[in-house]
Parts: C-alpha cells; sequence; structure tokens
C-alpha cells in the first residue's frame, strides 16, 4: 500500500509538465547519443552530467535515467545497421541483426529491436517497482564465490557461439582471456604485459575490442568482397511491419528473456552485457532451429534485445535501495546523484519518496516515448545503409576511431583500435569466430577477480565454491549445460547408427 | 606548393613571434616578486574520468572559481584518465613550467608512483595548495562481535589471517594502507593479514553479504549504509571527531589509543618549474575559495573538511608523508 501511494507520488512527478519534458529530452538525447557508434550510455551520461548543475533533483534526475536506458535502446542500432556495437550490451544484437541487414531487411531488423526493447524495458520497469525492495537482499547474496560460479555459467555458452569448429571457437576464447589479463593486476598491484607502458596500465577498454573486431575488421572485409556487393543488396529497407507470425515468433524469446535480463541486470557487475549474451544461448540452446541463429533470426534479435534494456532497469535496483553501482555505468550515474546532492540508498526510498518513485513511474514513460520516436525513425536510419559504399566504409571507420578516442583522448587507443581490427580481419579469413573472444574479454576479468578473491577469503581452500548453496547450484548447472549436450549427441549417433 | 610554404612560412613566423611575448611575459615576472595574472583560460586536469572524487573536486572548485569570480580568468576541466593518474602526470609533466595547466590530486599521487605505475611522483610538480581533507573509515557489518578497533586488533593480533579486509584499491594503495597504517600502530603483523581488491559497488556487498569482514574506505561511503542499520564504524583515521550527523558518531582511531592517523588530503598541483609568482598567485586564490561561504556550501555537500596548506607547508607535508608511506610499503615488501 505504501509502495502504491509512493507510485502515485512518483507520477505526479513524472507526469508533470516539467517531468514530461524532461522525460523527452532525456530519451532524445539519449537514443542520438546511443545510436552513434561508438558512444554508449557512459558517455551519454557524462555529457549531460554538466547540465543538470544547479537543476532540481527530481526533474534532472528523470532526466538521467531517461538518457541511460535512452542509450541502450538506440545503441542497437548501429550494431544492426553496420556491425559496429558501441555499447556492449549490443555485441549480442549484431550476431542476427547485421546478418538480416545484410539480407534487405534492415527496417524489420530495427523494428524486431524496437519492439522488443520496448516491451523488455516495461516490463522490467514493472518488476522494479513491485521487487525493489525485495530484490536488494538477493541482489547483496552474491558473494565471490557465486560471482565466479556465474561467470562459469556464462563461458559455458562459449561453444554455442560458434557455428563451426569448436576447437576454434575455444582457442578464440583462450586470446580473449589471454588479452583480459594485460594491465594492473587488481589483487596485487603488479603490471601484467604491460612492457613497461603506462598506456597498457588501464588495460584495454570494451569499446577497443569490440570495435576492433567487429567494425573495423568487418570493413576489411567489404572492401575485400567487392565482388559480392553485399551492401548494395542491402540498400533495400525492407517492409517495415512485422507480421502475425514475425510477433509470435518473438513473443517467445521475448517474454523469456525480459525476466531473465531483469534478474541479471541487478546482480552487481552482471549486467546488459551479460544479460544479452546469456539470453542470446538461451534462446539458441532451446530453439527448435538453432541453426538459424546467427544468420538473421527473428529469435537472435528479441532475446538480446528485450534482454539488455530488462537488464537496464535492473540495474537501477541496487542502484536506488543499496546505493551501490552495479556498473561502471551506473557508478557514472551514482556520481549524477551526487552531483545533485542525492544520495541513492537504503534511505532514499524513506527520505526522498518523490525521486525514488518519481524515476521508477518516469520509466514507464520514457519506454512509451522511445516507441514512439523509434519506429517512425526507422525507414531514415535504415537509409544509412543506401549511403554509397566507400562513402559508408569510411563513416564507419571515423565512427570508430572517434568513439575509441573518446574513451579517454589517447592516440595509442587509436593504433590498438588497428591492430585488433587487423586481429579481427585474420580471424574471419581463417574462420575463427570473433564473439567467444569478446565473452571471455568480457567474464575473463570479472571471473578471474572472483575466483582470487574467493582464494584469498578461503586460505586457498577449494572447497568455498561447492559449501554454499548459491554457487553450488549455480555450478551445478554450468556442468549440466555443458554436459547435456554432449550425452544428447552421444545418443543421437547411437540412434543413427 | 608556393601557396603552402608560404603559409607555413608565415605560421612558423607567427608562433616565433608568439614564443617571444611569452619569453617576455615571463622575464617580467621572473622578476624579483613581479606579479603573475592569467590572461587565458587555465586548464584544470582531473587525472580520472568523470564522476569519481578526483573528478568532482575539479568541477567544483572551478564552479566556484566562476561564480565568485575570485579567479580572473575561466577554469576548464578536463579529464585525463588512465593508470590511475600517471597519464594525466605524464602529459602535465611535459607542460614544463607554463602557468596554464593544473591538476587536482590526493594521496594516489604518492602511492602510483611507489608501486612502480609512474614515472612521476608529487616531488616532480609544484605544490600549490592543498584545500580539503577526507579520512579513511573501517567498517563492518551491524551484527559483527566487535564493537571498536580494539576488539578488532585483538582478534587479529592472535591471528591476522582469520579476518579479511576489502577495499577498492589495489594492494599497496589508499584503503589497503590506510588500514595497514592503524593496524601496525595497533600492533597487529601488518604483513599477514588478508586483503581483496574489488571495484566499486562490490566492495560493500561483499561485506553485507559476509564474504569479508571489514571494509577500508572513506568516511563519506559508509554514512548511508551506517544510517541504514546495515554497518557499523568502528574507528576513523582522523585526529579528532567529525562534525555532522551520523559522522560526529563515529570513534577515532586516537581516542581508542591507537597514535596513528591517515588524511586523505585533496589539493593542485602546476607543471614542475612553475614560476615563483604564479605560485604566489594561486596559492592566494586557493586560499581566498577555502574561505568562501560558497565553498564551505560545498564542502558540507560532500562531507569534506577543510584543510588549507600553503605551498611550502604542502611541499613539506608531501615529503613526510611519503616517506612514512615507503617504510610501510618495504615492510610489507610491496616497494620498489
Amino acid at each position: 500500500m505504501e509502495a502504491f501511494q509512493g507510485l502515485l507520488s512518483g507520477f505526479q512527478v513524472a507526469l508533470s509538465w516539467e517531468g514530461i519534458m524532461f522525460v523527452l529530452i532525456g530519451v532524445v538525447v539519449g537514443t542520438l547519443i546511443g545510436m552513434m557508434p561508438g558512444l554508449g550510455p557512459i558517455s551519454a551520461i557524462a555529457i549531460m552530467i554538466p547540465i543538470t548543475y544547479g537543476m532540481d533533483p527530481a526533474p534532472a534526475l528523470v532526466m538521467m535515467a531517461g538518457v541511460y536506458y535512452g542509450a541502450v535502446f538506440g545503441g542497437s542500432t548501429s550494431s544492426i545497421l553496420l556491425n559496429a556495437p558501441g555499447v556492449a550490451g549490443t555485441v549480442a544484437t549484431s550476431f542476427d541483426g547485421y546478418p538480416m541487414a545484410q539480407k534487405g531487411q534492415a527496417g524489420k531488423a530495427l523494428a524486431i529491436a524496437a519492439v522488443a526493447s520496448f516491451i523488455g524495458g516495461t516490463v522490467s520497469v514493472v518488476l522494479l517497482m513491485l521487487l525493489a525492495p525485495a530484490l536488494s537482499s538477493v541482489a547483496i547474496s552474491f558473494g565471490p564465490p557465486a560471482y565466479f560460479a556465474l561467470m562459469l555459467m556464462g563461458l559455458t555458452a562459449i561453444s554455442s557461439l560458434s557455428d563451426g569448429s569448436t576447437l576454434k571457437a575455444l582457442i578464440s576464447a583462450v586470446a580473449g582471456f589471454m588479452v583480459v589479463t594485460i594491465g594492473i593486476d587488481p589483487q596485487t598491484g603488479t603490471q601484467r604485459f604491460t612492457f613497461g607502458s603506462v598506456n597498457l596500465l588501464d588495460g584495454f577498454d570494451f569499446l577497443i575490442i569490440a570495435l576492433g573486431l567487429f567494425a573495423v575488421a568487418e570493413v576489411c572485409m567489404l572492401v575485400l568482397n567487392r565482388r559480392n556487393n553485399s551492401l548494395s543488396d542491402s540498400q533495400k529497407l525492407g517492409s517495415l511491419k512485422l507480421s502475425k507470425s514475425d510477433l509470435k515468433e518473438m513473443s517467445g524469446p521475448v517474454s523469456r528473456q525480459s525476466f531473465v535480463g531483469f534478474i541479471l541486470g541487478v546482480l552487481p557487475g552482471a549486467g546488459a552485457t551479460i544479460s544479452s549474451f546469456i539470453s542470446y544461448i538461451f534462446e539458441k540452446k532451446i530453439a527448435k532451429k538453432p541453426e538459424e541463429f546467427g544468420k538473421g533470426s527473428i529469435k537472435g534479435i528479441a532475446a538480446p534485445e528485450s534482454s539488455n534494456n530488462a537488464a537496464t532497469s535492473g540495474a537501477f535496483v541496487p542502484l536506488l535501495s543499496l546505493g551501490i553501482p552495479g556498473s561502471g555505468t551506473t557508478a557514472v550515474m551514482l556520481g549524477a546523484f551526487l552531483v545533485l546532492g542525492v544520495q541513492p540508498g537504503p534511505m532514499l526510498m524513506v527520505e526522498r519518496p518523490e525521486i525514488f518513485w518519481g524515476i521508477i513511474a518516469s520509466m514507464y514513460l520514457g519506454n512509451v516515448f522511445l516507441l514512439i520516436l523509434n519506429l517512425p525513425l526507422i525507414p531514415y536510419l535504415a537509409k544509412i545503409l543506401a549511403i554509397p559504399r566507400p562513402m559508408l566504409i569510411s563513416l564507419v571507420i571515423m565512427f570508430s576511431l572517434v568513439g575509441v578516442y573518446s574513451i579517454s583522448f589517447n592516440v595509442f587507443d587509436l593504433y590498438m583500435l588497428l591492430i585488433f581490427g587487423a586481429i579481427g580481419f585474420f580471424m574471419r579469413i581463417f574462420s575463427f569466430p570473433a564473439p567467444p573472444f569478446i565473452l571471455a574479454f568480457i567474464l575473463g576479468g570479472m571471473m578471474e577477480q572472483a575466483f582470487r578473491q574467493s582464494m584469498t577469503i578461503s586460505n586457498g581452500n577449494l572447497s568455498i565454491f561447492v559449501t554454499s548453496p548459491l554457487p553450488l547450484t549455480l555450478i551445478i548447472i554450468s556442468l549440466l549445460s555443458f554436459l547435456v549436450p554432449v550425452l544428447l549427441g552421444l545418443r543421437k549417433k547411437k540412434v543413427e547408427v | 606548393m608556393k601557396k603552402i610554404s608560404m603559409t607555413l612560412l608565415l605560421m612558423l613566423s607567427a608562433v616565433a613571434l608568439a614564443a617571444c611575448n611569452s619569453d617576455n611575459a615571463n622575464g617580467d615576472s621572473n622578476g624579483d616578486g613581479g606579479d603573475f595574472t592569467p590572461t587565458k583560460p587555465i586548464e584544470m586536469v582531473a587525472p580520472a574520468g568523470a564522476g569519481g572524487g578526483w573528478d568532482t573536486t575539479a568541477r567544483e572548485v572551478a564552479k566556484v572559481f566562476g561564480e565568485t569570480g575570485i579567479l580572473e580568468e575561466n577554469m576548464a576541466v578536463i579529464n585525463k584518465e588512465g593508470g590511475g593518474g600517471a597519464i594525466a602526470w605524464a602529459y602535465i609533466h611535459g607542460k614544463n613550467d607554463s602557468p596554464y595547466n593544473l591538476f587536482v590530486s590526493s594521496p594516489p599521487l604518492m602511492f602510483v608512483p611507489l608501486n612502480g605505475q609512474s614515472q612521476y611522483g608529487h616531488e616532480d610538480f609544484t605544490p600549490l595548495a592543498n584545500v580539503i581533507a577526507d579520512y579513511g573509515a573501517f567498517a563492518v557489518r551491524e551484527d559483527a562481535e566487535w564493537d571498536d578497533l580494539n576488539d578488532l586488533f585483538d582478534d587479529m593480533k592472535e591471528d591476522p589471517e582469520s579476518v579479511t579486509v576489502i577495499g577498492v584499491s589495489a594492494p599497496g594503495s589508499m584503503d589497503h594502507i590506510q588500514f595497514i597504517r592503524i593496524a601496525k600502530a595497533a600492533g597487529v603483523d601488518v604483513t599477514k593479514i588478508k586483503y581483496v581488491s574489488e571495484q566499486e559497488g562490490g566492495t560493500l556487498t561483499a561485506l553485507l553479504n559476509g564474504s569479508v569482514d571489514v571494509y577500508s574506505t572513506g568516511v563519506g561511503e559508509t554514512v548511508e549504509q551506517v544510517r541504514a542499520g546495515n554497518i557499523k564504524v568502528l574507528g576513523i583515521t582522523a585526529e579528532e571527531r567529525l562534525e555532522g550527523e551520523v559522522l560526529s558518531d563515529f570513534p577515532t582511531a586516537m581516542e581508542q589509543g591507537i597514535d596513528e592517523t591517515f588524511v586523505n588530503w585533496r589539493g593542485f598541483f602546476g607543471p614542475p618549474n612553475m614560476d615563483q609568482a604564479a605560485v604566489d598567485y594561486y596559492e592566494a586564490k586557493f586560499k581566498e575559495l577555502s574561505d568562501s561561504e560558497e565553498f564551505d556550501e560545498v564542502r558540507k555537500k560532500y562531507g569534506w573538511n577543510e584543510m588549507y596548506m600553503d605551498s611550502e607547508e604542502y611541499k613539506t607535508f608531501l615529503d613526510e608523508e611519503k616517506k612514512e608511506i615507503e617504510t610501510l610499503l618495504d615492510e610489507l615488501g610491496l616497494g620498489n
């Protein structure tokens, strides 16, 4: 009942003309920034912080929240159209979005992404509203051993991220693990593989790897395969309308993955990236036709898109109710709160209910705005593909360079982008899949830290992973998801014999 | 071609002229006690990304300078992220003697070079003024068995490995060393203390769910959780109790009979060989800022404490502080 009253006061904030205006500004700015390859929610929020100076906290934070989920919403555009994911959370969207756009169905791919994002976002706001207070205790029950087990579960997906040789997928993943160890080791403060260069102290930013392996490598392939003329085919926008069967096909993944995304978003550290991968793999594993994935499957777009948007609202649970930022993006968001003199945490709901509930209520509105804004924009966005190829290639390279440079304004990063572009190019030529590399890069760092933290805590005793129920359950699930397909495969062979 | 070379020539001569000009300007002010007044915007580097402590300090200071008109010129804040500050420091070091390139810093300016991650430390720059102080706090879960630091340290004296400490920074850096410093003064065998590092946010989670026992952090980070009744602060590293709601309840290590403190100082520096006139100028401006009502509001907003030191005092303070940290790191086997 108290929550209901709180929500009513929240809607008062969100539905005031001031609230509506700032939600609108937030989501428009967020989508626009998110659409640019290389600029994601972190940059979007950081750019907007100085603008909020001196503003009233409630509308300012409603706007900042809008910038955040707006950027995640818009992030899929460059993944689908250019294979240049600007946000970690939309890498998985490019696996099927880009192939679909290449088949001349760019409009459909964008529409699927928009609808899935809308549903994912809305479902998770409902969950956020109902469960925020209760879920905060779940979020903090994850200690280092449980995180290790969770990352392990994510890794069992590597084999399903490749179409060809499992061995090549594993080699690619090992390379990803190796690259993520570069930089200062947080557990000892020792430098690893930095060769004395200050530029390598922090390791590689995710964007350098993602834009290198995907965007730059793709551009190289385009230049190489001039005869295929794949881009001129895709100049066709294709129909925007989603047929009944399309909607039916995406309804399953969207309804499942909105929940999965929300839950993973609640966990500090997991967030949109990991949830989009897990959702993608989840759907591929249970799909009747898994072979369609990676070639422009509707489910392959709907799953990660509903999931990453759901995770975005999920990430507000620990932020608002515990004051704990679960990711780099929410850490910057926390900074935005503090600048406005608002301390998120357990007392926020009690002391500043209009802010707590105002943000939640504004998200309903924001998601509706995003859908209304994005659907009519799609034909114009998809025109990007009609740009003559030489120009498009230059644009992709330019945006990648600008995106990487804007991380830390360091020219060194630009060389690294080109090197990873070259690596990605050769990986394609010799058909090593890039997704396992990127998955290992994302999970590997956190997995290693969680493992070593656990070892320090337990004085080196491995039993810490199996003595408490949460990590044990997760490890059993990972073992099953690894073993079941192998066993099923064996049985199938026997039957065939 | 001819056109291009002409343009180049013009540009070169313009640069040369400008250089003469600035030489003259320096020559004037270099004289005995000449005045320095900035004639163009001042660049203030925050050696980290947007949203962190350095960034907030730099932006609030620039804002107050602008609003009050204390500073004649604009101050533009620039973020230079990377290597825990090392990248920004290398950048400023290259601005030898420029009076227009300042940066904000705090104890990592010692820890990072001592851990071998930066070529440059505080002695390579010109300290201008320290402005604020922050202190460390050691927090445990509300239901933990320890009620004050002596309870905790008594257990740790018996078995240092029975307790795990968590912090954001890597071993050998701030969160770790502030705990080590107090624990050592209390007589704990500091070489055996278990410390894990976790990114921001994860630290509090790990404390609350029981994965670790003690959270070493800044005072400000604990207030909200203390008010919610989730954690209790066993001790803080300040010399005297702080002012403010909740804050004034935190006991210091000193009052618990542990004769040691740790200050998370935050102040401003310029490139090496900065002109004395410019140093005098900034010293006075930061003093004016520190005494202003507007900045007092800012301090209150973030829970910072006033701690002004002029250039001379600051340098002496930093030199002494560094010696102490060096000894501690050597003892831990983390020194270089």
